[in-house]
């Protein structure tokens, strides 16, 4: 089925230059080149904001509305879709509300580290029909770091609040992000062992090979197929990192009031949690690619973009069922899971499959 | 000195102990004062830690149920209400008259810690000093009042400054010590998992609590007073509804209902008990559902289905009380020797409505222990946290589900019997666990038990004769008990022992009313169960200690 989606990995036409040829601005040298690298840039970041926008304040309400057995936002629009509209401006009009003691100029860049770390991550993402901003040869390493950056900004709101939830926040985030970033990172790497390579567009070309071909269908290689083990632990791990339950103890909204975000209000509330939103999407990104062969899917290779946001939007779902339905991990927990448990099962993991890999080849 | 003792033979609940109480009491006594519910014997105010700790170690009154403080023309009184967490009917009262010049006492503080509370409210709201006390501050009214309201010389048109109090200001740096490096860090009182406004002053060492100070009174709303103001019959029972205002008002009703009754001498056609018994374990459930819901709120975080779900189900509980009671929230239903009206017409439907919400009922209830108590990240984060041992539990007075789930087997319905309870089917739940997890599933398995009585009293009302539905005694319309009365009586509401201590002075209102507020117990003892575990334990605590601010500020 997946036949045509067979790899021509370094030959990918990326956004960028797609755009050049399209609007004829690669015929002006760099300063073309970077401007049809904007272009593109604009408009991933426009499709990711958009995700954001419908997934904040009307998606998550009628995801957990549909678990608890409510309504949720009915009123405005079809669907009640136009609260997304509504809650725009109610958000953005409000007054700001800047602590005295607050500590510029780090309480006023932490949102946007937090919003946009998160967004830098999606350029080497393939999203497929040929949305790709860049294919550098350390994708994978550089998504990690760019989303690791994210706890830098919840470090910063957490202390420059001058507010001692906002503190125990922000020091919880650390520790959560210390301890789960790491069985992350390794579980990642056991995926590198397959491939070989740690550019994106060949993880997800690798995973397009068949598995077992049956001649009419095929069973691809995804890794969530050939290693469903590291699959699991890095969808945990990812729970941790997004924050969402059951490791949300940074925000903890009935512990430490809202963590880190406590003395956020207005536009840079929004940002965080725009940027919070992102890092979800961000998490799903990176699971769809390198564990569900990316914009892999049946049909023609033009709407593979159409699957990608089906399998980001799924993991999205699992985040939201999650916090509907499980508790919290206590804080005290949650580091000793992270240590304990998820970093020995993903070395544990990182080691079966060096082994048996290098017995297969 | 036994000759000075004025004895009344007529109002003795406990014959069989009398004697020895005496003897056990011995000189100290200065005269008998006794109270219709039990014996009280007058003492010296320098006496009270040592007849305390006699009453408590030699005659078994483990119990310090309440502490009455009032004040005489001529005297202050302090009034140790004490019972047996083994027979609550069994009681005493040990009554400590100080003078009006200079109002010392001797506190009960190293016999009953829960008496630091009670005299701290007893020193706010009418003026006895207690000697010794470890923490002798005023506890309802903020710091800076001026007078005790309860007090005959209090000035009401003086007017009042309260100022923001220094040490709860939140944005002042920490409050280091020197030496420490502890945070203090103020819980509430707006805060998302205070369930109301309890303002908790807590020391953080990193994640761990090293001490807490809740500090209520946010809510008070002077229902002591209030109900000192209102007429016995019919001006007074609105009031108990607005105690524990979560779904419990008919437990409270009944509080009033019972002691008023017992004052009065009114006694209570059965077809009404019936009604009372079945109305109040639907209040039961409701508040039971509440407080899991409220306590998966603190333990999941919001966005949580568990919520929502009880609030379903406790949906259905509401519209059949408002059926029965014509409202929701505030009830009033209760009448003194009776209920304000039968059941509603057509009876079948109603029966037939209650049975449907008792027949699913199961279902919902293996659903709650699918979803939540089975869950394993639940057991992790109940078990073993904020626990609470069984004499820690009866030192603090704690009563109700609270004390149930520490191995107390203590339940006033059974032990001190009043309604219909005595006539029906059904058990007293209790769990040795002593921690979150056992409290959760005390109340979940005491929804089974209400279901029973429910269903019991449903099958009494469906076949009771149509021309003996007496739902209403021959009271008088106005009432005016004996003066110099004074009664003690609780209920089993469902945070706990609720009592009511009345005092008539012959016209048609109370001389003295006091609630004994089964959540001004539990709460006390939040910080010796909560010292030393996390911030997220110290919450799940206090969630599952289930308190109404409503009634532990009244």
């Amino acid at each position: 089925m997946i036949e045509g989606t067979l790899l021509q990995a370094g030959d990918t036409v990326l956004l960028p230059e797609r755009i050049g040829d399209l609007t004829g601005l690669d015929q002006f040298g760099l300063a073309g080149e970077l401007l049809a690298a904007f272009i593109a840039a604009f408009i991933i970041g426009n499709l990711m904001l958009a995700m954001t926008g419908v997934a904040g304040p009307w998606a998550k309400r009628k995801i957990t509305a549909a678990f608890t057995d409510r309504i949720a936002v009915n009123r405005l629009g079809p669907a009640g879709l136009l609260i997304i509209v509504a809650d725009s401006v109610r958000l953005l009009s409000k007054e700001n509300i800047i602590p005295e003691n607050a500590d510029r100029p780090a309480y006023d860049l932490a949102p946007i580290v937090v919003a946009s770390s998160a967004l830098l991550g999606f350029a080497v993402i393939p999203m497929g029909s040929g949305i790709h901003l860049a294919d550098p040869e350390v994708g994978l390493v550089f998504v990690f770091a760019v989303a690791g950056i994210a706890s830098l900004g919840l470090v910063m709101a957490g202390y420059s609040s001058a507010n001692k939830y906002s503190m125990l926040g922000g020091l919880r985030a650390v520790a959560q992000n210390v301890a789960y970033e790491i069985p992350l990172v390794v579980t990642g790497m056991s995926v590198v062992i397959f491939t070989g390579s740690l550019q994106m567009s060949e993880i997800v070309a690798v995973q397009n090979q068949p598995l077992v071909d049956f001649g009419l269908f095929a069973i691809p290689a995804w890794f969530a197929i050939v290693n469903p083990f590291a699959f699991v632990l890095f969808l945990l791990a990812n729970f941790a990192e997004v924050g969402r339950n059951p490791f949300d103890t940074p925000e903890a909204p009935t512990e430490i009031v809202a963590g880190y975000q406590t003395e956020y209000s207005s536009v840079y509330f929004v940002l965080i949690y725009l940027g919070e939103f992102l890092h979800i999407f961000l998490g799903g990104a990176i699971i769809a690619t390198i564990f569900l062969g990316g914009p892999a899917g049946p049909g023609p290779e033009s709407i593979g973009i159409v699957w990608f946001i089906i399998k980001i939007w799924g993991v999205f779902l699992l985040t939201q069922w999650m916090r509907s339905a499980v508790p919290r991990v206590r804080v005290d927990q949650l580091i000793e899971i992270g240590w304990k448990g998820l970093l020995v099962l993903s070395f544990a993991n990182l080691i079966l499959t060096a082994i048996i890999v290098g017995i297969i080849q | 000195m036994s000759t000075e003792l004025e004895r009344d033979q007529q109002e003795t609940g406990v014959e069989v102990t009398e004697d020895e109480l005496e003897a056990l009491i011995g000189d100290r006594a200065l005269r008998r004062d006794d109270h219709l519910n039990a014996p009280g014997f007058v003492i010296r105010p320098d006496a009270v830690q040592d007849v305390l700790f006699d009453l408590r170690d030699e005659g078994g009154f483990d119990h310090l149920s309440c502490l009455t403080a009032q004040q005489y023309e001529d005297r202050y009184e302090s009034i140790y209400h004490l019972k047996k967490y083994a027979d609550p009917t069994q009681e005493v009262s040990v009554v400590v008259p100080t003078s009006v010049d200079d109002p010392v006492s001797q506190s009960a503080e190293p016999a009953f810690r829960t008496a630091d509370w009670h005299e701290r409210e007893a020193f706010d709201l009418v003026g006895i000093d207690y000697e010794g006390h470890p923490d002798p501050r005023r506890i309802l009214l903020p710091e800076t009042w001026q007078g005790h309201p309860l007090s005959k010389d209090y000035d009401q048109e003086q007017p009042q400054v309260v100022t923001l109090a220094e040490h709860a200001n939140p944005i002042q740096p920490d409050h280091h010590d020197e030496e420490s490096d502890t945070m203090f860090l103020n819980i509430g009182p707006h805060h998302p998992a205070t369930h109301g406004v309890l303002h908790v002053k807590t020391v953080l060492d990193g994640e761990t609590v090293v001490d807490i100070d809740p500090d209520v009174g946010y809510l008070h709303r002077c229902e002591e007073q209030m109900c000192q103001q209102g007429t016995y019959r019919h001006q007074i029972m609105p009031y108990p509804d607005r105690w524990d205002y979560v779904s419990a008002g008919l437990l409270n009703e009944w509080a009033y209902a019972r002691t008023a009754e017992d004052l009065a001498d009114i006694e209570v056609p059965e077809y009404a008990q019936i009604i009372r018994t079945m109305g109040a374990e639907l209040c039961r459930i409701a508040s039971h559902f509440l407080a899991l819901g409220t306590f998966c709120l603190d333990v999941y975080g919001d966005f949580n289905a568990v919520f929502q779900y009880s609030f379903r189900d406790r949906e259905v509980v509401q519209d059949i009380l408002e059926d029965l009671t014509g409202q929701r929230l505030m009830f009033n239903y209760f009448r003194l020797g009776g209920v304000a009206w039968d059941l509603p017409e057509p009876r079948d439907e109603f029966i037939e409505k209650t049975r449907d919400f008792l027949d699913e009922l199961p279902a919902k209830i293996t659903e709650y222990n699918n979803l939540v108590t089975g869950n394993e990240i639940f057991q992790v984060r109940c078990n073993d946290t904020g626990v609470l041992q069984p004499d820690v539990a009866k030192d603090y007075g704690c009563t109700g589900p609270v004390a149930r789930a520490s191995g107390i087997d203590y339940d006033l319905r059974r032990d001190d019997p009043y309604g219909y309870y005595e006539n029906l089917e059904w058990d007293v739940i209790t769990r040795q666990g002593c921690d979150n997890y056992a409290r959760v599933l005390c109340r979940m398995e005491e929804v089974e038990e209400s279901a029973k009585i429910i269903d019991q009293c449903l099958d009494l009302l469906e076949d009771w004769p149509e021309d003996d539905r007496e739902i209403q005694a021959n009271v008088p319309r106005t009432l005016k008990p004996d003066p110099d009365t004074e009664v003690y009586r609780a209920v089993e509401g469902a945070k706990g022992e609720l009592g009511i201590y009345i005092r008539s002075d012959g016209t048609d209102k109370p001389a003295r009313f006091k609630i004994r507020s089964p959540c001004f117990h539990n709460l006390s003892a939040l910080g010796e169960i909560s010292e030393g575990d996390f911030i997220p334990d110290l919450i799940a605590s206090l969630g599952s200690l289930d308190i109404v601010l409503g009634e532990v500020d009244r």
